[in-house]
């Protein structure tokens, strides 16, 4: 133990307010310096959607997705300025997602679903090194994801340094994926095999640190696809072959030296080519104590719909869907995220609730009879060691 | 700052600055942190707020000033109203560089009015000091702040390897060239010999004294550390050194414990929990650094 590291209440709070003069922050010459230790980490979430309302369907199962996510990691430092990690993960999902929107008897919309048995494993396997000098870092990562019906190869470059006394940070990265898509025929005839699909994408950020309290970051995205974009396990889903999307992205903490606290503020705008956009905005409240942080949060999403989307797809147009997804609509989340450290050891647990509905947008739009409601639940063990 | 300053440094390689530029840009550092925060400079910001006593305006402050006065806001609560950047007035009654008389009680109610960091008042306009003739004077902690900032300024510029002292208080980076630790001397009160040498790596020392500048009153030697309560002298310990991550740090535990009875500083030296050294007015010495340097209490 570090003998110069006292427990004593009034160093703990002297060195909270030190910690809001730039002299006290980690030097940068440390925070682009590769991990000291080798960190291993696991982390497991379970989403879990609730069932669709009866009333919605015509046809088939009530029940929706569930779906695994398991992830393993390991980082370690190579040497003074560099460091590997491999990230592997594995996704399992079971249920019933729509297959259509049709119309009753009534000529009322409602979801013919797919039929309850569609199982999918999906794992990723990626590798990444960075490199680290005084003011900066930069790392390459690829990564491979396979599953039954789809196929992925991408990779990524990014690189962040600091500028104006280290106050500043900017951020950059491209990535690009080229994606296999082939069906595979199941409790649902599909139309479509050997398709392809290619991605490219670029940011570029900066976060500036405004005064010993207070952080503000903004970045833009832009991103190209160009290929299969459809959804070859829904029926009535033919979507344009290119997809251009536009997302600026911003954040602000503040942090309250007296609650020990920081507020949490981040604003996300999205816009598309297909006519498709939305805010998020999400409020946080991180709490800290002795060993550990609590923070609640709410997040608020309204999104416009596509120009091709229609409650029940109109097949005599050159694009059409009838998915969900890209209707019109609103969504709150409610959520929770704990974080404990102990030492070598971090525990991380989080749990969210997400409820949509078409009412609580921003935008007009009919409503979609298959918006979905979730839980979603994570917990994380990770080890730091020499 | 009115104290010598010791800078001494091994140039990182391949960086492009010399020994020379590198002591440029400390020195202009803690020129900067002078005109900002001297109480002697008529256009720092300590004079301004001063000279705004009384007077109803609020002075405006930038984050770095506002974050050492909620500092000094911590010293003054955790040390129980000892540590106090408003009780510099008192040395109006106290006056330690008088040749002739320089003790004056006759004014000391009338200036013990004018102290109390309680009734400093601090909002989102700044801060103000609502009766006219108070002063705050930020010394207790600008000097210890500024060896942080310099260490702050040679990290950032690659220097692994360095040493800062600015009167009496010590902060470093690294060992020393060779991968040794820094050796630092504590100056014995009595003068002579030092008492021996600590060795610092990536650590500050920080001293607080109250035998440097001292009066004789009455028949009995008083030092120059004030108690805001009472308005007399302290009669504490002669000297406290700690060592600390940083440099302010400890010197805001030597400090306060400079203020107390010699029997509570221990209590709050202990409590702090970092490694001290007392030399109390009969120079016994105690605290954990008093071992490691084989000193033996009297």
């Amino acid at each position: 133990m570090n003998p110069l590291r006292s427990n004593s209440a009034f160093l703990r709070s002297l060195t909270r307010t030190l910690a809001t003069l730039p002299a006290y922050q980690a030097a940068a010459t440390l925070a682009d310096a590769p991990p000291a230790f080798t960190e291993v980490g696991v982390r497991y979430s379970h989403y879990s959607e609730d069932d669709i309302d009866a009333s919605s369907v015509i046809f088939g199962a009530t029940s929706r997705y569930d779906i695994d996510i398991t992830q393993l990691w390991i980082e370690a430092p190579v040497g003074a300025s560099w460091s590997v990690a491999l990230d592997v993960q594995n996704d399992y999902q079971t249920g019933a997602s729509p297959w259509f929107v049709g119309t009753d008897q009534n000529g009322e919309p409602g979801v013919i679903m797919s039929g309850a048995s569609i199982q999918d494993n999906r794992v990723e396997v990626g590798v990444a090194t960075r490199y680290f000098w005084a003011d900066g870092n930069a790392g390459l990562n690829v990564s491979r994801s396979d599953e039954d019906d789809y196929e992925a190869l991408s990779m990524a470059f990014d690189a962040s340094w600091n500028t104006a006394g280290n106050t500043r940070t900017w951020t950059t990265s491209v990535s690009n994926s080229r994606d296999k898509v082939n069906p595979t025929q199941g409790v649902i005839p599909v139309f479509v095999s050997d398709e392809a699909l290619d991605t490219q994408s670029g940011y570029f950020g900066v976060s500036q640190i405004l005064s010993r309290t207070a952080i503000v970051r903004v970045g833009l995205n832009y991103t190209y696809s160009d290929g299969y974009l459809s959804d070859p396990y829904k029926l009535n889903d033919q979507r344009p072959q290119s997809h251009e999307r536009i997302a600026l992205s911003t954040g602000y903490r503040h942090f309250l030296i007296d609650a020990n606290a920081s507020i949490q503020f981040d604003y996300r705008y999205y816009a598309d080519s297909w006519g498709v956009d939305s805010h998020t905005v999400e409020l946080g409240w991180a709490q800290h104590f002795e060993r550990t942080t609590l923070t609640p949060y709410f997040r608020y999403y309204s999104q416009r719909e596509a120009d091709f989307f229609e409650v029940v797809a109109d097949l005599t147009e050159p694009h059409f869907a009838d998915d969900y997804r890209l209707s019109s609509y609103g969504a709150m989340t409610l959520g929770a995220r704990w974080a404990i450290n102990l030492g070598d050891w971090t525990f991380e647990l989080e749990g969210e609730r997400y409820w949509s509905d078409a009412n609580w947008g921003l935008y007009d739009g009919d409503s979609a009879p298959a918006l979905v409601d979730f839980w979603r639940g994570t917990m994380a063990i990770i080890w730091r060691f020499d | 700052m009115g104290g010598p300053a010791t800078l001494v440094i091994a140039p990182p390689e391949g960086r492009g600055t010399t020994a020379a530029s590198l002591v440029g840009a400390v020195e202009s550092r803690l020129a900067t942190l002078e005109r900002r925060y001297s109480r002697y400079l008529a256009d720092s910001l300590v004079s301004t707020i001063n000279r705004a006593a009384g007077g109803g305006d609020f002075t405006r402050l930038d984050p770095e000033s506002e974050a050492l006065l909620e500092i000094a806001d911590q010293l003054w609560q955790s040390s129980g109203g000892l540590f106090d950047i408003t009780s510099g007035v008192l040395r109006k009654a106290w006056r330690f560089d008088a040749a002739k008389a320089p003790v004056d009680l006759s004014q000391l109610e009338t200036l013990q009015k004018k102290v109390g960091w309680d009734k400093v008042e601090r909002t989102s306009e700044g801060v103000y000091l609502p009766i006219k003739g108070m002063e705050i004077d930020l010394g207790g902690l600008v000097k210890e702040y500024a060896a942080d900032c310099a260490v702050r300024l040679l990290r950032d510029q690659g220097v692994t390897s360095g040493l800062i002292e600015l009167a009496g208080d010590v902060a470093t980076i690294g060992c020393q060239p060779s991968g040794v630790p820094w050796q630092v001397a504590i100056r014995a009160p009595q003068g002579g010999e030092p008492l021996g040498g600590i060795a610092l790596s990536n650590a500050a020392a920080a001293t607080s004294g109250n035998y440097a500048r001292t009066l004789r009153f009455a028949g009995r030697t008083y030092g120059h550390l004030l108690n805001p309560h009472t308005g007399w002298p302290v009669e504490g310990p002669t000297s406290v050194t700690v060592i600390g991550e940083n440099c302010l740090s400890a010197g805001a535990v030597s400090t306060i414990a400079c203020l107390q009875s010699p029997e509570a500083a221990m209590v709050w030296l202990s409590e702090a929990g970092l490694p001290w050294l007392m030399i109390d007015r009969n120079a016994g010495y105690s605290g954990p650094l008093a071992s490691e340097l084989d000193l033996s209490a009297l």
